[in-house]
């Protein structure tokens, strides 16, 4: 296979990792972020600095980036969580650009806004693929568990679920903590297939495309979080290179969902029997009707 | 002396994110999303601006004048076409506000396709020269200017919404767009009306701007940030609110670039808004935003 | 026999043939075309495309065609490390011309090792874009230019020894590898040489307003200004200077300056000074500038870029004939063999032991009062 093919389906596994974590917090927990990118910004200079300045393996690499994320994560939700709608996702905005700009500032560390060059370049295929094979089955059975439960219950009424006994609070700290891991797991995949990482790369655009890619797939939908992904980034991979144009598609699928579709493509199903059966005999009997 | 130069230099950038930010406060009190394609109108008004002087030859006045009609009108057009549907359709502000960040970037890059991405000085119509203040402080003539215009608009402003029918439709509407609508108020024009009072405070600020820092398509999205984020601290939905929010935030960004580190202006500008959200999220004007359960 | 002789005379004219419609030897251009650093890639890649149009009307190279793969790096190290691994991966270059940046080339580097692809640097003068940070040469990096230690010395030189400033003040992009290194061999330098560095201040890529350090500059009471950045803000901060009535302070550049800053700048740019690479008024490169005005109908304002890159192309050019073959490692070699290269600035030798030209002149310019940046002062490495 041409190897920039090759590239590009290794980007778009490590796009959907992200894709994921942010789709636990946003579709299924009912929280709009606007800074997750920030999450990936850790786990990618984690995993840099370890690999590259400690020598370290990029497995271990990988995951502490993820833990480590997690844990910032964990700490940051604490306080922040207790806010409300419209005003968590402006929260998340500052969050997500304070995030990059300490690692802008931190010369020392993480050579600032220069950018860490040199990175091993670790992440193949087979490597993207095993973490989003793993990643996306614990993902799995995660919303379909009592956990799941809980986190779709807060999205759907937070009121009554917290009448009803939840510790909705606890409940969302914790979707923002997993939601962490997979942005770092998938930021230190993205260090070792670019092998040069710049804070400007996490951005508050990074964080919009996360978020774009989940409503376009379908919030509260696993499958549709996928497709979403795969969707989005062949079409900015391939229109790289008359990548004018690039942007203001991406914008103009945007506006066009949300006016259109805005539910996203699967909605709130997923990719299985029941889904493809529901297909089925509504066209079965739009033909008896044109009999 | 330093301290007054630095606070003479906090006012004057204060004033330029006044004049965007109370327009995205207001279509924040009507319709209670954040817009984040305000930042758009503001180039399309310094684009337009740049094209009358340049291609039209126009005096700066008549150039200002279109700009500002122009970019009100294209604000108009973008609520009509992005927002209206799904406002109609939906109650779930959280649609609007993606569709606002898809209308961003499509507004940013309209221009980076068809004019391309270069920056574009503009023509040295609005003085420039630097001016002393008593001796204890300098400016340029362009920061006095803007900061007489912000004044001057804000002023008009504030008689529009307090002496007009229309003014006071939009109050009344800020504080229950529903309501506002059984009284009889027409809910598409008041909307209509509202966006064009925002696009055209954006290009007044879009225009200054512009000569002060040459015009390119992301110059919009990168001081919108920092006008929303004025528009917080002063609490959203509050008009004098997002004035004075700016004016601190402006304050803020110099002192902190003067006295602490130049690098850390933008970390000073998100930390504010972090603590601001935490300790107060209704900022220092606005409603109180209490949690019901 | 005739049948062998017609199966002969069919073969030798299919060879012929072939040899006609040789295979191109593509030569990957990384070049800004959008974004703050056009201007400099823009000249570039015109002066590139003329060298390639004059040298396949010429025959081409090894009997070859060249075509140049050209990519927009939008002023975005992502976009330039993207851009040249396509150019390896898909396109298969031979060799690569560009950046202009030091920050793009050390972020390439190590994919052009890994690919073994030579390239060359037109204007990249940091350090580290052909030495790593444990001092050892990467083998497939290359520049044409002279490098910052070499640079800064200049600038501290012209500060403090020719212009007799004593008293300096630094303003610099902290997103920029350029920039930091830069700053690091002139405060060196100039502290030498028994100067004062009176205020440091740095500013971030993104930055359109420097008023608060142009303030504490101007009340550190320095009596220059040193700029080691490039682009845009560059032109923004010697306007603001001019703005807060900082207009009786020196102001030196390095090879950062463009004359497109004069739109932004105007009438602030007189009387500036930059460290550069070459002159406008250069004798040997005149026939050169008419005929790219010619052919582009415009002068060649970044005459810098314009020069470098038309001298790497032809640099190039002469290292794939010397190598005999167009593949990565062979030029690569041949590129570090070069010794007396008579090119149009400059007679390049390059240093195997970092890729480094030896012995290049820097060149001090001013800018006038109309605005062009004129000659004053060429200094030869001691």
């Amino acid at each position: 296979m041409d190897e920039y093919v090759t590239g590009i389906v290794t980007l778009l596994a490590v796009n959907c990792i992200a894709a994921l974590g942010v789709s636990l917090f946003t579709g299924f927990t009912g929280i709009f972020t606007l800074g997750h990118a920030g999450y990936m910004a850790i786990g990618a200079y984690t995993s840099a600095i370890l690999t590259v300045q400690y020598d370290i393996h990029w497995l271990p690499a990988i995951l502490a980036g993820g833990t480590l994320a997690m844990i910032i994560a964990y700490l940051i939700g604490l306080p922040t969580l207790k806010l409300v709608g419209d005003y968590y996702t402006i929260a998340s905005l500052g969050l997500g650009e304070a995030i990059r700009l300490v690692i802008e500032n931190w010369n020392s560390v993480t050579r600032g806004a220069r950018g860490y060059p040199g990175i091993d370049g670790y992440t193949t295929l087979p490597i993207a693929f095993a973490f989003l094979i793993v990643m996306a089955i614990g993902m799995f059975y995660l919303v379909n568990s009592n956990f799941g439960r809980a986190f779709k219950a807060c999205r759907d009424d937070y009121v009554a679920a917290s009448l009803l006994g939840f510790n909705t609070a606890r409940y969302r700290v914790f979707s923002l903590a997993i939601s962490g891991f997979y942005c770092g797991v998938s930021g230190a995949l993205l260090a070792g297939f670019m092998s040069f990482i710049q804070p400007v790369m996490f951005d508050m655009a990074k964080s919009t495309e996360l978020v774009s890619v989940v409503v376009f797939g379908g919030l509260g939908s696993m499958s549709g979080c996928l497709i979403g992904t795969t969707i989005l980034t062949l079409v900015t991979e391939l229109f790289r290179p008359i990548s004018q144009y690039r942007m203001l598609i991406y914008g103009m699928v945007l506006v066009l969902v949300m006016v259109l579709r805005p539910e996203g493509i699967m909605g709130t199903n997923e990719l299985n029997r029941a889904f493809f059966r529901k297909l089925l005999p509504r066209g079965r009997a739009a033909g008896e009707e044109a009999q | 002396m330093d301290l007054i130069q630095q606070t003479v230099n906090g006012l004057s950038l204060g004033s330029v994110y006044a004049l965007i930010a109370v327009g995205y406060s207001l279509v924040y009190s009507i319709l209670l999303f954040s817009n984040f394609a305000h930042g758009g109108f503001l180039v399309i008004g310094g684009y337009i601006c740049y094209y009358a002087l340049r291609s039209l030859n126009a005096g700066i006045w008549l150039a200002g004048a279109v700009a500002l009609i122009g970019a009100g009108l294209s604000a108009v057009v973008v609520e009509k076409l992005a927002y209206k549907p799904i406002r109609e359709r939906t109650s779930v502000t959280l649609y609007m506000l993606i569709a606002s960040m898809g209308m961003s970037i499509v507004i940013e890059n309209i221009f980076v396709v068809t004019i391309g991405g270069r920056f574009r000085a503009l023509p040295p119509v609005i003085p420039t020269q630097s001016v002393d203040i008593l001796g204890v402080a300098t400016v340029s003539a362009a920061d006095l200017l803007s900061l007489a215009t912000a004044v001057v608009f804000l002023v008009a402003l504030q008689l529009f919404l307090s002496r007009t029918k229309w003014g006071l439709a939009i109050r009344a509407a800020s504080y229950n767009l529903r309501v506002a609508g059984l009284m009889g108020v027409n809910v598409g024009r008041l909307i209509s009306i509202v966006f064009f009072v925002a696009g055209l405070l954006a290009a007044v600020g879009g225009i200054f701007l512009s000569v002060k820092y040459t015009l390119y398509p992301q110059l919009g999205s990168m001081i919108t940030t920092k006008a929303f984020v004025g528009a917080v601290i002063g609490g959203l939905g509050s008009l004098p609110g997002a004035v004075i929010g700016s004016l601190i935030l402006g304050l803020a960004e110099m002192l902190a670039a003067g006295y602490i580190s130049s690098q850390f202006r933008d970390l000073i500008v998100f930390g504010l808004l972090i603590v601001t959200l935490i300790v107060r999220p209704a900022g220092l004007f606005g409603k109180s935003v209490g949690e019901k359960v | 026999m005739r049948k062998l002789l017609v199966t002969l005379l069919f073969v030798s004219v299919f060879a012929a043939g072939a040899a006609f419609a040789a295979e191109p030897i593509k030569i990957g251009y990384l070049a800004a075309l959008t974004g703050d650093y056009a201007a400099y890639g823009q000249t570039e890649v015109n002066m590139a495309k003329m060298v390639v149009g004059d040298v396949n009307k010429a025959g081409g190279v090894l009997g070859r065609p060249l075509e140049l793969v050209i990519y927009d790096t939008k002023t975005r190290n992502e976009d330039a490390v993207n851009a040249v691994r396509r150019m390896i991966e898909s396109d298969k270059v031979v060799a690569i011309i560009g950046a202009n940046s030091s920050g793009i080339n050390i972020a390439t580097a190590p994919i052009v090792d890994k690919g073994k692809v030579p390239q060359i640097s037109t204007v990249g003068t940091n350090p580290l874009v052909t030495v790593d940070n444990k001092g050892k040469v990467r083998p497939y990096s290359f520049r044409i230019c002279f490098t910052d230690p070499y640079q800064g010395a200049l600038a501290a030189d012209l500060a403090m020894t020719t212009l007799k400033k004593d008293k300096a003040a630094v303003l610099y992009n902290v997103g920029s590898d350029y920039a930091h290194g830069l700053r690091e061999f002139f405060v060196q330098d100039y502290k030498k040489l028994g100067g004062q560095i009176v205020a440091d201040e740095g500013y971030r890529e993104t930055d359109v307003d420097f008023r608060a350090q142009l303030t504490k500059i101007k009340n550190s009471g320095a009596n220059v200004l040193f700029l080691p950045g490039m682009g845009k803000d560059m032109a923004l901060i010697i306007k603001q200077s001019q703005d807060l009535g900082l207009s009786n302070m020196t102001i030196i550049g390095a090879d950062g300056y463009g004359e497109f800053m004069n739109e932004i700048a105007g009438d602030s740019m007189k009387g500036t000074y930059w460290v550069n690479h070459t002159y406008l008024e250069d004798p040997v490169m005149a026939p050169i500038f008419a005929r790219y005005k010619e052919v582009y109908k415009d002068d060649c304002k970044e005459f810098v870029n314009g020069t470098m890159a038309y001298d790497a192309a032809y640099w190039l050019i002469d290292a794939i004939k010397r190598a005999g073959k167009a593949e990565g490692p062979a030029i690569a070699k041949a590129l570090e063999d070069t010794k007396g290269l008579k090119l149009n600035h400059a007679v390049l030798t390059i240093n195997p032991t970092d890729h480094n030209p030896l012995r290049k002149a820097g060149i001090i310019l001013r800018v006038g009062d109309d605005l062009k940046a004129k000659f004053y002062q060429k200094v030869e490495p001691k």
